[in-house]
């Protein structure tokens, strides 16, 4: 097995992708052990959810035109004031968990740095634009932008694997929270 | 006797979850089926992911080369995602935020896992 593997140019590609499997378990690990299995988390996630829900029944009942506009809008207010105060407190009890989650990525990167400096550990099938490429060819010798630096690799395996796993899990942020919008990245709290 | 009935228990626990199972995939395909807004979500989100894995599988392989095929990727998979809720489940888009909320459930992960899979593979079967 570890010569079929070994025979790859780019071996050391799976390399990081294994390591960044492993690091998103661990940190989902963690969330959990630190913030998932809490009380207080779990009776925060149903308010937000209850709070969703009736805002959006609520405003799609007022745009239907009911009567009693001016209550209505003073009721969705109340109830928006409420999603908000929620979310803030949610993203507060994650703060803990998120400095420990923080610790052990800043951790794997190092290592990561350390194992693959100077090394392209996977070639690209495109050229990078500007600011990609800053990434992708981070430490690299030569001029091949197809080259691509464990940086890259560890950014795409870091948000798809864990924004995934989290998803999988039930793990993901509510989709009432602010920041659930086009660009979802892995809870930032645990970050 | 007892034994019998714990048969004949485990049976209809095993059809019920049988059935569990059908009625669940009948969902997905059935446009007179009412959806909530997460679960319609949820199921959006995968169908990117798969949609993501079995393309970087794909381009990654014959190999495919060049940006252009990142646009491709999600021009596809949107289409896919827009197909599936408007002509299969026939779902009214305003009762869920719109196109562009139904549009955005899973991107971001899918564009970064259609990556990751195209790259791997085209590094590791042509290199």
């Amino acid at each position: 097995m570890a010569s079929l593997l070994s025979s790859f140019k780019y071996s050391d590609s799976l390399a990081v992708v294994g390591i960044s499997i492993c690091t998103a378990f661990l940190c989902e690990g963690i969330s959990w052990l630190l913030i998932y299995r809490t009380s207080s988390y779990k009776s925060l996630r149903s308010s937000i959810d209850k709070a969703s829900k009736k805002l959006e029944t609520m405003k799609t009942g007022d745009s239907k035109g009911l009567p009693g506009k001016k209550s209505k809008t003073k009721k969705i207010d109340r109830v928006e004031t409420s999603l908000k105060e929620s979310s803030r407190d949610l993203s507060f009890s994650k703060i803990k968990s998120g400095a420990v989650v923080a610790l052990v990525l800043f951790v794997v990167f190092g290592l990561l740095n350390s194992l693959f400096e100077g090394k392209a550990v996977t070639k690209l099938p495109f050229s990078p634009a500007g600011v990609v490429q800053k990434m992708s060819h981070r430490g690299l010798p030569g001029n091949d932008p197809t080259d691509c630096s464990m940086a890259f690799l560890y950014f795409l395996c870091s948000i798809s694997i864990r924004t995934n796993l989290q998803k999988f899990l039930g793990f993901a942020p509510p989709r009432g929270t602010p920041g659930a919008g086009l660009f979802p990245m892995p809870d930032p709290k645990t970050n | 006797m007892r034994e019998g009935k714990s048969v004949k228990f485990n049976i209809q626990q095993q059809q019920q979850s049988g059935h569990i199972s059908q009625f669940k995939f009948a969902k997905l395909l059935d446009p007179e089926a009412s959806w909530d807004k997460d679960q319609l979500g949820d199921v959006l989100h995968w169908i990117r992911q798969v949609v993501a894995l079995v393309c970087g599988l794909l381009w990654g392989a014959v190999p495919f080369i060049g940006a252009i095929w990142i646009v491709v990727f999600l021009v596809l998979s949107s289409g896919i995602i827009y197909g599936y809720y408007s002509i299969i489940l026939k779902i009214d888009e305003e009762d869920f935020g719109g196109h562009g909320a139904l549009l955005q459930d899973g991107l971001f992960a899918s564009l970064t896992l259609f990556l990751l899979v195209w790259i791997l593979i085209y590094s590791l079967a042509h290199f």
